[in-house]
């Protein structure tokens, strides 16, 4: 396979992991903010946007070289 | 099947921070057929070896391209001589493409020329304009051409006038931002301030411009990582400058939305966070330039033209297209092209730029001469005999430039934390929200506490504001730039301040080694002592001193034994008449014996006058004397009754002495190692004050005892020719091969003393010394921000004083970080070594250019 194309193939199974990582932590704070207080929506809704942005920065790396590292080692396989 | 592996340097451009030197290794190590990668940021260069079967050069390209980074592309014009038709023009640019390292080839047949797009290091222009004359064109640089140093200074120059233009913008609108924003407290000064600039809108309409015009390499580039998975510093400032911006837009637009409202409105926090990252850029690309100037000043010395004899006639042609063999004329004042033997005339040469030796040597025929030296007073021609890579002057680049782009083991540390500190950073952002949000806020927050070095009150910000403002802190505090140059940047100046002394260091951990060094080994024989016997003492029975002398030297005229050459050549420095003996015969391991002046001369050690019944009684005192001085005994007897004694000895290089001394204060242990027997060898180490000797070691067991040394927990280093000595130099923490000459690449050893100067083993302990100084204290000054400051950031003495640190002071330190570490380095500049002063002024110090095949070692 080309080298392009494992990198595309690799973007595409590793935006079905980190979506779903970024987004559970955004929820969990959104629950968390509003089951333990009275806070504001903006601050609920800023807060899960916050924690959801910095979810996404933290998993994408560490879920694309993940990813390709096992990509790359099955097709070595083959 | 095996694989050809080759080795090559990457130029790489937009990389900034240690992480980036990760990013850019992990991915290139990730392509098949690739390994041993090595990036430096400070050289911004990517050293690999790798298998042409199974990557391409253009893979390796997109790869960088693809992880946000880039191959930096150099492009040349040449002229093209011969073509007529389109097919020409596929034919030089086929023989163009298919050269490794060339991107892309682009001839035009109406204009002649050929312009060419490739990777400086990888193929060089005089290969291109070879390929093109295989395929039967003929081909000339074009004079506007730039060459790769030439780019690599544009490109520098592009990049601190595209920040100082940044700055300009971003500095002058910040000022009015700040000047604005504080306008309540500018008290009788108000009357001169516009009151519009106070206003909010205002302060906003001024911040965006600074936000998405410097500002916007932060986002674009960041982008571009996380597009492939990536996280830069980039990435840190992005997310601080976009979220103050965007919560103060938030507030300015909608003050009752919750985010605090317009006391929460930190535009100036946007501004000046930009501002002062961008000050930070551009002065660091003031600065970094500089650590690399060493290699750039021997770049400098690489002659453009020769001057060839040719049919007779003089030519003048590039320098690059001289051949082995050439005949070159060199005029008073010019730069020597390439290397050579002289061949008529007589000069004098300054070599100090290579070997940093102050006085110009002597050339006369017979002599070699380097490429990049300066003749000085006559003129002469030479033959060239090494040319291109293979001159001294390309290696000792190549070898800085090696050397350069190295990693000391201490900088493998520093790159793996600041390579996960982001990661790091950014988790860390995550908690600090998390808790300040739920707890902190709750808990601690006080509506009076304000900004570190500012009356604002933070007033009535909400808890996502507040927690939002120390999560964003904390990523820009942290931002690890100064961790990932502290190292590399020292290293650079170190390496190339050591070659400006004649000290080459073939790696950085050679160069982080030798400041551990706790016992040094020298090679007796050509590293201490000139590795020449000569005569030292003569002493006549009945007759004349010089009789015995002479009578001596005829007998062994024609021994080619090293200690009857010694006679031959006392004799003839003392200007006696040395004839033919009328016979000759060579006693093994004992002497010879000669028919001199009709009288028979017996010469040889003490067995041999025993064996011959010769009675040397009366002199037997006066040659254990001698013995006991280190200096070997040779007994002359005439005509069957004794005659006299001739002393001879490998006498010691001149400075070896203060050496010595210099490396027994700073706390080196000195040892010496020699096949010599026990008495001789002491006598030596006694005159120069050598700690311990290690005698009668065969060549081939010097290494073991090197191991023994270690084995006693001892960092040893040993000094040698770099020729018999080479198991024991690669057995040693550091191998230092001394009197190299020209031939060095070719030696064993990890440190490459050119000159034939036993004081440079100092230099070179020195210059390591201050280069690892350097890089703690660099080190100490990057970890020091970033321990102080995140917690800071994070808020944890927010509950005790009620301060927090804003982030546009955050993004301060975080310059100042990055600016103290590079200005500290610059400090290396002004080094001298301790055994400089007064060099130069004994002739006796010239260098001596010597290969290594020519090193005599033979102890």
């Amino acid at each position: 396979m080309e080298h392009e194309q494992v990198e595309k193939e690799v973007a595409r199974l590793s935006v079905r992991i980190y979506i779903p990582i970024a987004l559970g932590a955004a929820v969990l704070f959104l629950l968390a903010a509003s089951l333990t207080g009275d806070y504001p929506l903006v601050a609920r809704i800023g807060g899960t946007v916050w924690v959801g942005l910095l979810g996404l920065i933290v998993s994408m790396p560490v879920v694309i070289s993940r990813v390709k590292k096992q990509f790359q080692s099955v097709l070595l396989e083959k | 099947m095996t694989e050809t592996k080759i080795s090559l340097s990457l130029p790489i451009s937009g990389m900034t921070c240690a992480s980036c030197v990760s990013h850019v290794e992990d991915a290139l190590k990730e392509l098949p057929g690739v390994s041993n990668v090595v990036v430096n940021l400070a050289t911004n260069k990517a050293s690999l070896a790798y298998d042409p079967v199974r990557v391409k050069l253009t893979d390796m390209q997109r790869t960088v391209e693809n992880a946000g980074y880039a191959i930096s592309i150099s492009e040349v014009t040449l002229d093209v001589v011969g073509m007529t038709c389109a097919s020409c023009v596929a034919h030089v640019e086929d023989a163009l493409k298919e050269l490794p390292g060339v991107t892309s080839a682009v001839v035009n047949l109406g204009l002649n020329t050929a312009r060419v797009a490739y990777i400086p290091g990888v193929i060089s222009v005089s290969a291109m304009k070879r390929a093109v004359r295989e395929v039967g064109y003929d081909a000339q640089e074009r004079s506007e051409g730039a060459d790769a140093l030439d780019r690599e200074r544009q490109a520098r120059e592009e990049e601190i006038k595209r920040q100082g233009r940044n700055l300009l913008i971003a500095g002058i609108i910040g000022m009015i931002v700040m000047v604005g924003t504080f306008y309540d407290m500018f008290g009788s000064l108000q009357a001169f301030i516009p009151k519009f600039l106070s206003y909010k809108w205002v302060i906003g309409l001024l911040t965006t411009p600074i936000v998405l015009g410097p500002g916007r390499q932060f986002f674009i580039n960041s982008w571009r990582g996380l597009k492939h998975g990536v996280t830069d510093m980039n990435l840190l400032y992005a997310t601080g400058i976009g979220a103050a911006y965007g919560i103060a837009v938030i507030n300015t637009l909608f003050p009752n939305a919750g985010f605090g409202g317009e006391g929460a409105t930190f535009f100036e926090s946007a501004a000046l966070l930009t501002t002062f990252i961008i000050l930070g850029r551009w002065l660091e690309a003031l600065t970094r330039g500089r650590t690399s100037e060493s290699i750039r000043k021997l770049m400098k010395l690489q002659p453009k033209v020769a001057r060839v004899m040719r049919n007779g006639q003089e030519e003048e042609i590039p320098a690059d297209e001289v051949e082995i063999g050439d005949l070159i004329l060199v005029r008073p004042g010019e730069s020597i092209p390439v290397d050579g033997i002289v061949t008529e005339g007589y000069s004098a040469v300054d070599e100090s730029m290579l070997t940093g030796e102050s006085l110009p040597v002597e050339k006369k025929t017979g002599d070699n001469i380097i490429g990049g030296t300066i003749n000085k007073t006559g003129a002469f021609k030479f033959t060239a005999s090494r040319v291109g890579k293979d001159t001294a002057l390309a290696q000792i680049i190549k070898l800085v430039e090696d050397a350069q782009a190295s990693k000391a083991p201490i900088q493998k540390l520093a790159d793996w934390v600041a390579g996960n500190f982001i990661l790091g950073v950014h988790l860390l952002a995550v908690v600090v929200f998390i808790f300040w949000f739920f707890f902190g806020y709750q808990m601690f927050f006080d509506p009076n506490s304000s900004f570190i070095l500012s009356p604002y009150k933070l007033g009535e910000i909400g808890v996502f504001g507040f927690s939002l403002l120390l999560s964003v802190t904390v990523l820009v505090v942290s931002c690890p730039c100064a961790v990932g140059l502290a190292t590399p940047s020292a290293m650079m100046a170190g390496t190339g301040k050591a070659a400006e002394f004649g000290v080459l260091f073939k790696g950085a951990e050679a160069l982080e080694n030798a400041s551990h060094l706790q016992t040094i080994v020298f090679d007796k024989t050509g590293t201490l002592t000139k590795g020449e016997p000569s005569v030292t003492d003569v002493i006549a029975l009945a007759n004349q001193e010089a009789d015995v002398l002479r009578l001596a030297a005829i007998a062994e005229k024609n021994s080619e034994h090293p200690l009857g050459e010694a006679i031959v050549r006392g004799a003839q420095d003392r200007n006696l008449k040395v004839v033919d003996p009328t016979s000759f015969n060579s006693i093994p391991g004992h002497g010879i014996e000669a028919r001199v002046e009709n009288r028979d001369v017996l010469m040889g050690n003490r067995k041999l006058m025993r064996e011959r019944s010769v009675d040397f009684a009366s002199l037997m005192s006066k040659a254990e004397k001698l013995e006991m001085e280190g200096k070997t005994v040779m007994f002359l007897a005439i005509d069957g009754q004794p005659a006299g004694l001739i002393a001879v000895a490998d006498t010691l290089k001149e400075h070896t002495a203060e050496a010595i001394q210099r490396l027994h204060k700073m706390g080196v242990e000195t040892v010496m190692i020699t096949g010599d027997n026990l008495r001789t060898a002491e006598a030596i180490a006694r005159q120069v004050g050598i700690d311990r000797v290690l005698a009668e070691v065969l060549p081939q067991d010097k290494a073991e005892e090197v191991k023994k040394l270690q084995a006693q927990g001892r960092k040893v280093a040993m000094v040698g020719d770099g020729v018999n000595d080479a198991p024991a130099l690669a057995q040693a923490e550091v191998g230092m091969a001394i009197g190299s000459g020209t031939d060095v690449a070719k030696e064993t050893g990890d440190i490459i003393l050119i000159k034939d100067d036993i004081r440079d083993v100092v230099t070179a302990l020195e210059v390591a010394h201050a280069t690892m100084r350097k890089v703690k204290q660099n080190l100490f000054w990057a970890f020091v921000y970033n321990t102080l400051g995140i917690p800071l950031a994070a808020g944890l003495f927010y509950p005790f004083a009620s301060l927090v640190i804003s982030p546009e002071l955050a993004g301060l330190m975080m310059a100042v970080s990055s600016i103290s570490v590079t200005l500290n380095t610059l400090l290396l500049k002004g080094f001298k070594p301790s055994l400089w002063s007064g060099r130069g002024q004994n002739l006796s110090t010239t260098v001596q250019l010597k290969t290594a095949q020519a090193s005599t070692g033979n102890d």
